[in-house]
């Protein structure tokens, strides 16, 4: 038996002397040549078997009998696989991540991030683009995890939806900066044009805890051009068939190796009066919008810094087709007016260790003021919001790269003050924060997010906010990811249920709200598969939101609009399931199906208890889009076509005064299902685009969106029950000039 | 309604259609340029791509020699080479246009040190 060890060891020791080793070492491209990049991770290929590259940037590994492929990965840079052969001493340069923003957007134009922990999307700027129209809440049309929802038939408001909760639980940040919030939730998605956006991401469940406490079903972060981007001038000009024109101007401009500066502006107008369901309505409120950002960016090896300015100025006229501004308050016509002004000033400082690029120290800051005057009939309704917000972040590893972690600090002023009617609404919310967030990261197959925040709000105490995030690779085709965290957000009921203002509803606040919070859970899985030759990606995801407090708008009595905090229970849960299909070279097609199933406890206004699905949101949804491109772009071709399945509404019809109201014996009333068909024809030319397309091709209108129309100081006014689309079928075409 | 949801449909099929078809004639030039890196590449493949009768067109960094498919009863070499000579790169022994030249990033004129990207 001791022979038999004995022999086995001396053959184990054999073999292991003798094993080949695979050593070398890895560079970055530097400046001035290659310089040795220390701590990068060296693996086998579909192994557990790894190193690191020491302080010269030296690994030494055995070979491996289940792979020949190794891969060399480090924070920042992009991969390399290399095939190894009989050599074994190898050179790699590893290229900066930087670069990586082209390949994106020459790639697919919806990408999954399959390296991140949280399952995040990005729609590129080539998916942007077959979208035509016109700003962000346009943006997510070929995307399945976001959806636009129809807000009312008069103010033009567009909200989005998110595993089944509306746009005002994503938190929405544009480059890092929580930007979609407080009072410009209403209409903040009209704010940020189409032109202007490089890429969206999009991140399904609990964010991270880096950008804030706010984010509750996901998180959105919009990349804008920059002033050192490829394009020195994209000019953009667009009109549609009810005439509402627009156009955009994006500049960038070197000044020096280190300074760019850029330009991003937008004017568009709608100044023709469109009445195609003839119920004396305007279908499509008036408006002018003019929308700039200037800034500043300096660029050098140690050190990124950004400033600018922000300013948006748009007015808004609805109602009556008889209307004219002036005769607001007093006329027996009814209008709707809104003037919003918005001022922000913005700067990004980052420290960078060129030679330990995981390490960083960034400092956002930003302030904004936000003024908005709105008349809805009789009824004024206007809103200040001053905010300031300050986040600094500094980022590196423990010991090394397989554990990193990002810790700051970060403070929020926010100062509102409302007036509706003769009611005053003001507070100040003054909340100073700290997070630390770890991640532990083996080989890219195993990543492990977990972060928490601790947040001392001067209204509702003090906050702690945990998310955990969790990815791991089944296979080399299959990513398994799980995240589950708290959100906390203080609702802002009158600028989130705006549209149903524009209505003779009473509008009772039942009781002090309290602060929404909600944790959410999720679970999503990525598959890459072959069929028949084509490239296929397959998605499944399941989320639940389950909320602790919620502000609840109860719509379900005629003639009120009531407010209080949750008496039992809401929940949202979302399931989805898609799958790309890349058929051909440039050829594409997703189908993608949703199920939601969400449920609030309503009845507080008469001491009842009862949970019903949420109003206004469809259970089911299709989505499928296909898009063909020939070489280089030079045609390019889409359609989507989406379904909505059927959604509860308020009942109709009227409530007698002394009636018999009650929760429990209150009718369920359901909006029909209907589809909607969109499609797009781009030529693109060697400086121009030129690009033809539609929306709601199919025509399908809603039938008296605007209940009441009739007589609107009436008691039955209601033009907040919308479902569907108010307006028929819109033709498009613009031109894109671009100089890169 | 459906009419427009089939035509759409139709239109669609065609295209994909018209890009399935065989072509019978084509032909191949190759072009010696003054290009340096992968954003040259890029530059030069999308402008020749874009213009009229080309249907492929490859840069080969290492040897700076373009290859061109395209349709001879559509454009010609002499256009060909124009369209490299317009965006500011030489194109065998004619020298590129000035002006498009100076306008090209630095790092893609002829005085830029040899760079992999």
């Amino acid at each position: 038996m001791r022979i038999y060890l004995l022999a086995g060891l001396l053959v184990l020791l054999g073999t292991l002397t003798q094993a080949q080793r695979v050593t070398g070492t890895v560079y970055e491209q530097g400046p001035t040549g290659k310089v040795p990049l220390p701590g990068a991770n060296v693996y086998w290929a579909g192994t557990t078997l790894g190193t690191s590259a020491d302080e010269q940037g030296r690994f030494s590994m055995p070979r491996s009998t289940q792979s020949n492929r190794l891969v060399v990965s480090f924070v920042g840079y992009i991969n390399d696989t290399l095939t190894i052969g009989a050599e074994s001493e190898w050179e790699v340069v590893l290229k900066s991540e930087q670069t990586l923003e082209e390949v994106v957007v020459q790639g697919n134009s919806t990408a999954i991030d399959r390296l991140s922990p949280t399952q995040t999307e990005i729609i590129t700027s080539r998916a942007l683009a077959k979208a035509a129209c016109c700003n962000l809440s346009e943006s997510f049309e070929t995307n399945a995890s976001v959806s636009v929802s129809y807000g009312d038939a008069v103010t033009g408001a567009k909200q989005i939806q998110m595993l089944g909760l509306s746009g005002t639980y994503i938190q929405t940040n544009v480059e890092n900066i929580p930007a979609i919030r407080g009072l410009a939730t209403t209409f903040g998605l009209n704010y940020v044009p189409g032109t202007w956006i490089e890429s969206i991401d999009i991140g399904k469940g609990a964010g991270s805890v880096v950008n804030g406490y706010e984010g509750m079903t996901g998180q959105i972060n919009v990349e804008l051009q920059k002033p050192d981007g490829l394009e020195k001038l994209h000019f953009n000009a667009y009109v549609n068939n009810f005439g509402r024109g627009e156009l955009n101007l994006n500049l960038a401009h070197e000044l020096s190796d280190k300074w760019s500066v850029g330009l991003l502006s937008h004017a568009s107008t709608l100044r023709n009066r469109v009445d195609n369901n003839r119920d004396g309505f305007l279908d499509l409120p008036l408006y002018t919008q003019f929308n700039a950002i200037n800034r500043w960016k300096y660029q050098s090896e140690g050190l990124m810094a950004q400033f600018g300015v922000k300013a948006l100025h748009e007015t808004r006229q609805g109602g009556q087709m008889a209307f004219r501004p002036g005769q607001e308050g007093t006329s027996p016509v009814y209008g709707f007016g809104n003037n919003v002004s918005r001022y922000e000033v913005f700067s990004k400082v980052a420290k960078l260790f060129p030679h330990q690029p995981y390490k960083g120290l960034g400092l956002i800051v930003n302030a904004s003021v936000y003024d908005g005057r709105s008349y809805f009939g009789r009824t004024r309704y206007d809103g200040r919001q001053g905010t300031f917000y300050g986040n600094l972040v500094y980022q590196s590893i423990i010991s090394n790269t397989n554990h990193s972690f990002k810790t700051g600090l970060s403070y929020l002023l926010d100062d509102y003050h409302e007036t509706y009617r003769d009611t005053t609404l003001a507070r100040t919310e003054s909340v100073p924060g700290t997070f630390f967030e770890y991640t532990y990261n083996y080989l890219d197959k195993f990543v492990l997010v977990a972060g928490t925040r601790l947040d001392v709000h001067n209204l509702v105490g003090t906050q702690f906010t945990p998310r955990l995030h969790l990815k791991y690779d089944l296979d080399a085709h299959t990513t398994l990811r799980a995240s589950a965290g708290r959100g906390f957000r203080m609702a802002n009921p009158l600028a989130e249920y705006y549209g149903n203002l524009v209505s003779s509803r009473t509008v009772v606040f039942l009781e002090q709200l309290r602060p929404e919070v909600s944790w959410n859970y999720g679970l999503s899985l990525t598959r890459d598969l072959h069929l028949g030759g084509m490239h296929a990606t397959f998605i499944v995801d399941y989320y639940r939101t389950q909320f602790e407090n919620q502000l609840v708008a109860d719509m379900e009595r005629p003639g009120y609009l009531y407010f209080y905090n949750l008496q039992d229970q809401a929940y949202a849960n979302s399931f989805q399931a898609e799958l790309n299909v890349t058929p051909a070279k440039r050829f594409e097609l997703k189908l993608a199906y949703r199920l939601f199933d969400v449920k609030q406890t309503l009845g507080k206004p008469f001491d009842e208890q009862i949970l019903l699905p949420r109003m206004m949101i469809n259970r089911d949804r299709v989505l499928f889009n296909a898009g063909y491109a020939l070489p280089y772009d030079k045609w390019k071709f889409d359609l989507t076509v989406q379904w909505n399945g059927t959604r509860r509404i308020p009942r109709m019809g009227t409530e007698h005064e002394h009636g018999t109201f009650t929760y429990q014996n209150m009718a369920a009333e359901l909006a029909p299902a209907f589809y909607n068909l969109n499609a797009q024809v781009t030529r693109t030319f060697p400086k121009w685009d030129v690009y033809l397309g539609g929306e709601n091709l199919n025509n399908f209108r809603q039938a008296n969106p605007i209940l009441g129309a009739s007589n609107p100081f009436g008691r039955d006014f209601d033009a907040g029950q919308v479902w569907g689309p108010v307006v028929g079928r819109t033709l498009y075409a613009g031109i894109r000039y671009k100089i890169k | 309604m459906k009419t427009i949801l089939f035509s759409v449909l139709f239109a669609f099929a065609m295209t994909l259609g018209a890009a399935h078809a065989t072509d019978d004639k084509e032909k191949v030039v190759k072009v010696k340029t003054s290009a340096i890196c992968g954003m040259c590449k890029s530059r030069l493949e999308r402008n020749l791509g874009l213009s009229k009768g080309v249907k492929e067109a490859n840069l080969d960094l290492k040897t700076k020699v373009m290859t061109v498919k395209y349709n001879p009863s559509k454009t010609d070499e002499a256009a060909i080479k124009a369209t490299i000579v317009k965006t500011g790169y030489d194109a065998n022994d004619l020298v590129a246009d000035q002006k498009a030249h100076d306008k090209l990033p630095k790092c893609c004129q002829k005085t830029a040190a040899p760079h992999v990207d």
